[in-house]
């Protein structure tokens, strides 16, 4: 146990003295990607919220519930969690924002149920949130690896895990519904979402890489192991999950198809090979294709777009205004 | 491979493969046109009508309401017969998946109940040129061929609506004065409501309307400015939708030296509060020359009431030309004024411009200096491409006229310039789109706004736009960013202005009627003609001469005797040309947009009612990819030059985007509008942004994040 009477004072952190570049990297990408929930004109949703028949509203609005509850743990349990290990006070930085970027996510689906749910209808789904197994066990099994004193390698794995795999049989639902034109503002601010969960799980299995390498071979060999029978927990709860929620709409097949691309991506951000073969990770073209945020031409007045972000100022010189 | 896969995958699914490349790194192209021939089997074909015959059809459309009786009324049955069987024995086939979607969800007739459809594209097109052609035969045949080929696509408004019986306007754009009292704002509002339920963009003046903090009836500290008009307005739109078919849409222009500027900008930041923020409707700011020069000399500007001024010099604000004015204002002690430093002013718009893409710009002194009608441009639109006088109405305190003035409305249609070009007779088909686009202004009559009405009554304005410039020069292998680029969209657009001219002044001797005023512009001086019969605007390279090889181009003489027609017989029109950015039509005609470089190889479209759908660009193919480098990568200084290019031949203006990679800083920004003003360029557009993927989290073969 740590003496917590002994008060630790941290260095002061000083930004041009990096010991890793990939901080400032990260820390620029994220902050520029900044984003508010208030930006993204989810009215616009309305009429075609009410498109949807009862059971895919019912089905949407679960969705989102599990996903509030896994950004929730990572605001307020996951990424604090991670702060006493790092490696750099840079890092702890990012983390920072990592953190507080949670609680936007959090606050966002917030924003969506207000815009387009009755009270009743939210508070009815939160309530189910907390009585659902398969919900609760992935959140226990997360929380499991963050208890304090826990290996800081087996907290980052479980992060990554959260960040670029758990997410995802939810994200599964805005990207179908926009490919097939519907709540695409909503698929927006989710998308948003992934643009920042992507970074989060890419700079996190790059930490832990960092910390992996240091490792004797055997330590490797256990950490390994242990990543793997997480995920294998992991996916064994999700799969159950996803029967529950998408059997009722005929969509289970292709999201769980979505679930092993993305536990490969997630073992990939750990620097670990592939689980699943190409054949049974083959994403519907539609979906793979909808995850890409950058460069898309939205039509102004029907959507804002994700690809605008915080500029950098500079100012204009002399030399600027000769004419 | 894929056609194992085909049967499996719906055409959502095939379209999307556009954006992924296959095992060795090729666009699949074919998995595109798989996809629109697999919407027409699994879901068009299953989903529309049957007719047995074309007589069985008109009949059923017309008794059910469905077709405006009166205009097949003005044919003979024989006439229509021939022209639906001329039409269709094109085989015409919609060469992408997005362009077959856009058309079937967005613009043909469906049953009241939404589920089937009753039109393919032939009779869209025929319906469309017999609604135009308003009875005369040989000109129904023209217009069909002139659409169906591809050559001429009138804007959305008029190739969605036209002859149906429960419709909308057919004309796009409107643009509307507000001025400095209750009731002008009040009557503004209502008529962006009215214009909104009926399908058109709205753009409003705020320039005169006084700042926050001014008094009211001598009473300091009353006017609440210009932020909450924008407020009432936003909420106005939203409220208007055309028949839940897309949510009304408008913008709004402020003078950059009025005093409420930099609020007006602060509503589109990304922290800003609830309260001030604008998140749908657009923002464009009016910048004279003398805003450049001040900032030159990294100088304060200085910001002027409107109210004071008005009171001063008797005009509204928007009817003086700030530059020629700024010395004189500075020094009135009457005017009350505030100050921002000018390079900071830049500034603000360039950051601004990174989190939303807004404010649209207006070069305030270039575009009237390159006005050769009478009157002052003090606005542009919601495209920022529509460029006219207007004109200030008063009220009555029950909010009828006191006084009618002109508001500005104008019909669009674009050429697909490699259609045109390929068809080697550029007199035939803009002879033809002239008279489409002037027939739609004599046809439309706006009386929910009656300004409106009389601008449209008085000046017949259009604007003839161009589209698929990328496609044509890529096609031809020619770089966008090149000599020969520049050189070509040059002849090209003059001879364009010749043509259209030459129209107008063809419909003058007609109808023995010029537009109102005619006789103040400068096309009834002549000094209009000077920079055509002073020189020519002719091909010099031997690439560029032989893209125009065998078509005739105008010589100066053609000019000077085209000069002494319109001296003596007038024009019909009062503006011809509008190059608009063409979303939509630009799908269903397969071409690149208006005359931008493309945004991406494989284009993301995402609109509220297609969802996200990929489209690849006119002509490209996986061994031409070197001409198809994208607005990104060319950069905003080529760009700038095709329009410059452009600009020097069109009466009014056009919808110019500036691109940027998102590690540019607002300098960048800002150099590229000193760029833009000083080569002669009239409005910007919006500014879009490209954020590259950070490494190690691109989605794998993705075209269009690969760069």
């Amino acid at each position: 146990m740590n003496d917590l009477t002994k008060i630790r004072i941290p260095r002061a952190i000083n930004w041009n003295r990096l010991e890793d570049d990939k901080d400032l990297e990260v820390w620029n990408r994220l902050t520029v990607n900044f984003w508010l929930p208030e930006k993204v004109p989810l009215s616009n949703d309305i009429p075609s919220w009410n498109t949807l028949t009862d059971e895919e509203q019912l089905l949407t609005i679960r969705v989102f519930t599990g996903l509030t509850l896994l950004d929730t743990i990572q605001n307020t349990v996951g990424a604090p969690s991670l702060m006493p290990d790092a490696i750099t006070p840079h890092e702890e930085a990012v983390l920072t924002n990592i953190s507080f970027m949670e609680a936007v996510h959090a606050r966002s689906y917030s924003s969506i149920f207000s815009t387009l749910c009755a009270t009743k209808d939210i508070d009815e789904a939160f309530r189910w949130s907390e009585e659902n197994p398969h919900l609760q066990a992935k959140a226990e099994a997360i929380l499991r690896t963050y208890a304090p004193g826990n290996d800081p390698l087996k907290r980052k794995i479980a992060s990554v895990f959260l960040e670029s795999f758990l997410f995802y049989s939810g994200f599964y639902l805005p990207m179908f519904w926009s490919s097939r034109a519907k709540l695409t503002n909503t698929a927006d601010l989710i998308r948003l979402i992934i643009r920042d969960e992507a970074v989060h799980g890419y700079y996190i299995g790059y930490k832990f890489q960092r910390g992996y390498e240091k490792l004797p071979e055997e330590e490797q060999l256990a950490l390994k192991d242990y990543a793997f029978s997480l995920l294998f927990e992991l996916y064994e709860i999700e799969s159950q999950y996803t029967e529950e929620l998408y059997d009722s709409i005929g969509l289970t097949e292709d999201v769980k198809i979505f679930l092993h691309y993305n536990a490969n991506k997630a073992l990939q951000n750990l620097g670990f090979e592939a689980l699943f073969p190409p054949e049974v990770s083959e994403v519907n073209p539609a979906i793979l294709a909808a995850l890409s945020p950058d460069s898309e031409n939205h039509d102004f007045f029907s959507g804002s777009g994700s690809s605008y972000v915080i500029g950098k100022a500079v100012a204009t010189e002399d030399e600027d205004w000769d004419f | 491979m894929l056609d194992s896969t085909v049967n499996e995958l719906d055409y959502h699914a095939l379209n999307a493969m556009l954006n992924l490349y296959d095992a060795d790194g090729q666009i699949r192209f074919d998995a595109d046109r798989m996809a629109a021939r697999q919407y027409f089997l699994q879901h068009v074909n299953q989903n529309t009508v049957f007719f047995h015959s074309l007589d069985e059809k008109l009949n059923y459309l017309v008794s059910e309401g469905y077709y405006e009786e009166a205009v097949l009324d003005q044919y003979s049955k024989n006439f229509m017969r021939q022209i639906w069987d001329v039409a269709y024995a094109r085989k015409f086939r919609f060469p992408t998946f997005l362009g077959a979607f856009k058309y079937y969800t967005s613009y043909t007739l469906k049953t009241r109940d939404g589920q089937r459809y009753l039109e393919r594209y032939e009779d869209r097109v025929v319906m469309t040129a017999l609604t135009l052609a308003r009875g005369e035969e040989a000109l129904a045949m023209s217009f069909m061929d002139e659409m169906l080929s591809g050559r001429f696509q009138p804007a959305t408004p008029t190739f969605l609506n036209a002859g149906k019986a429960s419709r909308g306007e057919l004309i796009s754009c409107f643009l509307l004065r507000l001025e400095d009292n209750m009731e002008s704002i009040g009557r503004g509002i209502n008529s962006a409501l009215q214009l909104s339920k009926r399908g058109g963009g709205v753009a409003l003046l705020l320039t005169n309307i006084r700042e926050h903090g001014a008094p009211i009836k001598g009473i300091e500290n009353q006017s609440s400015g210009v932020i909450p008009v924008m407020k009432l307005l936003e909420d106005s739109f939203s409220y208007a939708n055309q028949l839940g078919a897309r949510q009304g849409a408008g913008a709004v222009y402020l003078n950059a030296h009025h005093p409420d500027i930099m609020q007006f900008l602060d509503t589109k930041r990304e922290n800003a509060d609830e309260k001030i923020r604008i998140k749908t409707l657009s923002l464009g700011v009016v910048i004279p020359d003398i805003t450049f020069e001040l900032a030159k000399k990294n100088a304060d500007m200085y910001l002027f009431s409107p109210h004071d001024v008005e009171k001063v010099y008797g005009v509204p604000f928007s009817e003086l030309s700030i530059t020629d004015n700024y010395a004189e204002m500075v020094d009135d002690k009457r005017i009350r004024k505030s100050k921002v430093n000018a390079r900071e002013f830049f500034q603000t718009v360039a950051e601004i411009q990174f989190e939303s893409g807004y404010p649209y710009v207006m070069f305030e002194d270039t575009v009237n200096r390159a006005n050769p009608i009478d009157g002052r441009i003090n606005m542009s639109n919601l495209c920022s491409e529509i460029l006219q006088v207007n004109e200030a109405s008063t009220f009555n305190d029950d909010l009828s006229y006191e006084h009618l003035g002109t508001d500005i409305s104008c019909n669009l249609g674009s050429l697909n310039i490699a259609k045109a070009m390929d068809n080697r007779d550029l007199g035939q088909t803009v002879t033809a789109a002239i008279r489409a686009l002037t027939a739609v202004s004599e046809m439309s009559a706006i009386d929910s706004v009656p300004s409106v009405r009389r601008g449209n009554d008085e000046s017949r304005a259009i604007g003839l736009g161009q589209m698929n410039l990328h496609g044509f020069l890529a096609r031809e292998h020619i770089h966008y960013d090149s000599a020969e680029a520049v050189e070509f969209t040059s002849v090209y657009f003059a001879a364009v202005a010749y043509h259209a001219i030459r129209t107008s002044c063809d419909l003058a001797r007609e109808n023995k009627v010029t537009f109102k005023d005619f006789e103040k512009s400068e096309y009834a001086s002549g000094a209009f003609f000077e920079k055509y019969t002073n020189r020519d605007w002719l091909p010099q390279s031997d690439k560029v001469k032989s893209l125009f090889e065998g078509m005739d181009l105008p010589s100066q003489d053609n000019w000077a005797s085209l000069k002494a027609d319109v001296m003596q017989h007038g024009l019909y029109n009062r503006n011809l040309q509008a190059v608009p950015p063409t979303g939509s039509i630009s799908y269903i005609n397969n071409s690149t947009s208006s005359i931008h470089p493309i945004v991406s190889r494989i284009e993301i479209r995402k609109e509220g009612k297609i969802g996200r759908v990929y489209y690849p660009a006119a002509f490209m193919a996986n061994d031409n990819l070197e001409y198809y480098r994208d607005a990104y990568e060319i950069g905003p200084e080529a760009l700038i030059d095709v329009y410059a290019a452009a600009t020097e031949h069109v009466d009014q203006g056009l919808s110019l985007t500036l691109f940027f990679p998102s590690d540019a800083t607002t300098r960048d920004i800002n150099r590229a509008q000193i760029y833009a003003w000083k080569k002669g360029i009239k409005t910007i557009y919006y500014v879009r942004l490209r954020q590259e993927v950070l490494e190690g989290t691109e989605v794998e073969g993705c075209v269009s994040c690969a760069l």
